[in-house]
């Protein structure tokens, strides 16, 4: 079974005459450990698809599965989605979005105190997490005080923090130099493959494509075909 | 996790900026209530301290404070044999403006308070140190705010006079110190005359005299009845018999001496709604200006300090956070902000009010009131901020 499943998912904004279907009816898999990529140009539907799967914007019509949870079926929320999100999904974002006056561990933590874990276990989760992610240098620095590549590794300790089935990346490269780039995508796939997590990322980024187990290319607001690609060995992380 | 604490330690000089700023509008909020009630109290201040049943004074007037009142000196003779008087003495009050101490030209404003010694009815109140005038003459007993000392001599006209008492916040409606003098002395020091002028007046009441054909020793013989011989008083002060009546009292001595009476009550309505009625207002508007700009600046401050963390409340709401820890986040930070910044107002106004230069009065109730105004101020901005933080939509996160 699928770790996400999406079956005719669409999404329509405003209504009447003025309502305009920014997402076609749109279903896809992503199965655990997959990385997949939303490929499209800007108003394709990939940002609402996200959107819609994350049930931040609902959708209009469809069915929702996420770890064999029905979050949503046709206008029917099955689950608290705030909660599900902070137990089930991981985010990261494209300008990363680290909470400023939060040092790295703190904004790791924080995701597991969010899901109860006492102050004292989180930090050391925090901390473990951090390491993982070769970070655990400037564990007790501020965002501001860190680079845009290392701000990405802790935004991505935080989304792994609550052991996801699901990570979902908003253009995780486009804010990174194409180096950094190839380390985020090969961090993204290693975190697929060894925590057996589902990983949809939204990208324009062609250079990434490669990368990707599948990419599902949106135009118009509809799924215009599914590529997937042969698993090709991204470049090893440096020590 | 604590995210206020947090970004408060984060952010601490500028924290503690802002809340000093809040707090330094909130001194002048809390300085101006001392300012309104102080207004009052000392417009009512001598009023109620002197011990007196009834206060006469001249028909038809409003004084001896809200307007000038001037009756005959002996009337209080009459007064005193009004039935279900007990005591009945003579007060003359009035401002001046000297130079009091010896060495220092600076000239201060006063008002002098000249009361019968004999009787004591009028005597100060409030003495703090030294005694109440016992001479008939050359001694006084002054506010501290005049700087004398027991002891010193000081120059009043063209006599000394020594001060046996000190008395401390006994002001004139005006917020001036009293000086208390015996009552032929209060009044040498409000009619004597300069020389120049006596000579003056004496030219121009012996023109007048001898205009209508009076002249040589005839005119000198009355000079002296036309010179202004200055005895007259401001208000008589009346203790009744314990078993009088006092309303009977007044009414026999409006009807048969044409005088005017008030009760201490009566005198002290007649000055909040004449003389301090506009300063009062004036004062109250300020200060209801002032509670209503110091709400919206509170108001302003936490909502910004909301505003500033938008994207990262969006954040929250997008990880998955619950409403109540982003509740909590704005809440906290509006109320350190605001009870950090009435303690630290509350402070400067214990700071600043004992060298204020007028009488600043504090109330429980108005400081607890104006606590609680700016508590709700500052509560009512907070739930506008977890409103608007609240609506704000989780795909604010999403996007460059």
């Amino acid at each position: 079974m699928a770790m996400v499943e999406i079956s005719n998912v669409s999404q329509t904004f405003g209504s009447g005459e003025t309502a305009v279907q920014a997402l076609k009816p749109t279903s896809l898999a992503v199965e655990a450990g997959e990385l997949a990529a939303l490929l499209g140009p800007s108003g394709s539907g990939k940002s609402t698809l996200l959107l819609a799967i994350s049930m931040i914007q609902p959708p209009a019509t469809g069915r929702i599965v996420i770890g064999g949870e029905r979050l949503y079926d046709d206008g029917h929320t099955g689950v608290d989605v705030r909660a599900f999100r902070r137990r089930k999904i991981g985010f990261v974002f494209q300008q990363h979005n680290l909470i400023p006056f939060l040092t790295a561990r703190e904004n790791v933590a924080l995701m597991l105190q969010l899901n109860g874990v006492g102050r004292r276990a989180a930090a050391r989760r925090a901390g473990e997490l951090l390491e993982y992610l070769e970070i655990a240098h400037r564990a007790d620095a501020l965002p501001a005080r860190l680079s845009g590549g290392e701000q990405q590794r802790v935004a991505i300790g935080r989304a792994l923090a609550n052991d996801p089935v699901l990570v979902l990346a908003d253009e995780p490269t486009s804010a990174l130099d194409t180096e950094r780039g190839m380390k985020s995508m090969a961090l993204l796939r290693r975190i697929a493959r060894e925590r057996g997590s589902a990983v949809i990322t939204v990208t324009h980024d062609h250079r990434m494509i490669d990368g990707f187990d599948t990419v599902y290319h949106l135009d118009d607001g509809r799924l215009a075909r599914v590529e997937r690609a042969p698993r090709v060995a991204l470049p090893r992380i440096p020590g | 996790m604590e995210l206020a604490l947090k970004d408060i330690r984060r952010h601490l000089g500028r924290f503690l900026a802002t809340m000093a700023g809040v707090a330094m509008l909130l001194a002048i909020v809390l300085v101006m209530n001392g300012i309104y009630r102080g207004n009052i109290e000392d417009g009512v201040w001598l009023i109620e301290n002197t011990a007196t049943d009834l206060w006469v004074v001249e028909g038809g007037r409003g004084g001896p404070f809200n307007e000038p009142s001037r009756l005959p000196q002996d009337s209080y003779r009459s007064v005193a044999a009004t039935p279900g008087v007990g005591q009945a003495s003579p007060l003359v009050v009035y401002t001046a403006q000297r130079a009091l101490r010896e060495g220092d030209p600076r000239s201060q404003q006063f008002t002098v308070v000249g009361y019968d010694v004999h009787t004591g009815l009028g005597r100060p109140g409030r003495l703090v140190q030294g005694r109440t005038i016992e001479a008939p003459h050359w001694e006084i007993v002054a506010d501290r705010k005049l700087g004398l000392r027991i002891g010193e001599l000081t120059t009043l006209g063209n006599d000394r006079y020594r001060v046996v008492g000190l008395t401390q916040g006994a002001v004139d409606a005006s917020g001036n110190p009293l000086v208390y003098l015996s009552l032929p002395d209060a009044q040498k020091v409000q009619f004597e005359q300069d020389p120049h002028a006596i000579v003056g007046s004496r030219a121009a009441n012996l023109q007048r005299l001898e205009r209508i054909g009076v002249r040589g020793a005839q005119a000198a013989a009355l000079l002296p009845l036309l010179a202004d011989s200055g005895g007259t008083i401001n208000a008589v002060l009346v203790r009744l018999h314990p078993s009088s009546d006092g309303g009977r009292v007044a009414q026999h001595v409006r009807d048969w001496l044409h005088y005017d009476v008030y009760t201490t009550a009566q005198e002290r309505t007649l000055m909040l709604e004449g003389r301090l009625s506009r300063m009062s207002s004036v004062l109250g508007l300020f200060r209801a200006l002032l509670v209503l700009v110091s709400i919206v600046i509170i108001g302003l401050v936490v909502y910004v300090l909301t505003i500033e963390k938008i994207r990262s409340i969006a954040t929250l709401k997008l990880i998955g956070a619950p409403n109540h820890l982003i509740v909590r986040l704005i809440l906290t930070q509006s109320l350190l902000l605001t009870l950090g910044a009435f303690a630290v107002a509350y402070a400067l106004r214990e700071g600043i009010a004992p060298g204020f230069p007028r009488t600043l009065a504090f109330t429980q109730l108005e400081t607890g009131v104006t606590f609680v105004v700016m508590l709700v101020g500052g509560v009512l901005a907070s739930l506008l901020a977890i409103w608007h933080a609240l609506r704000t939509p989780a795909q604010l996160a999403l996007g460059g």
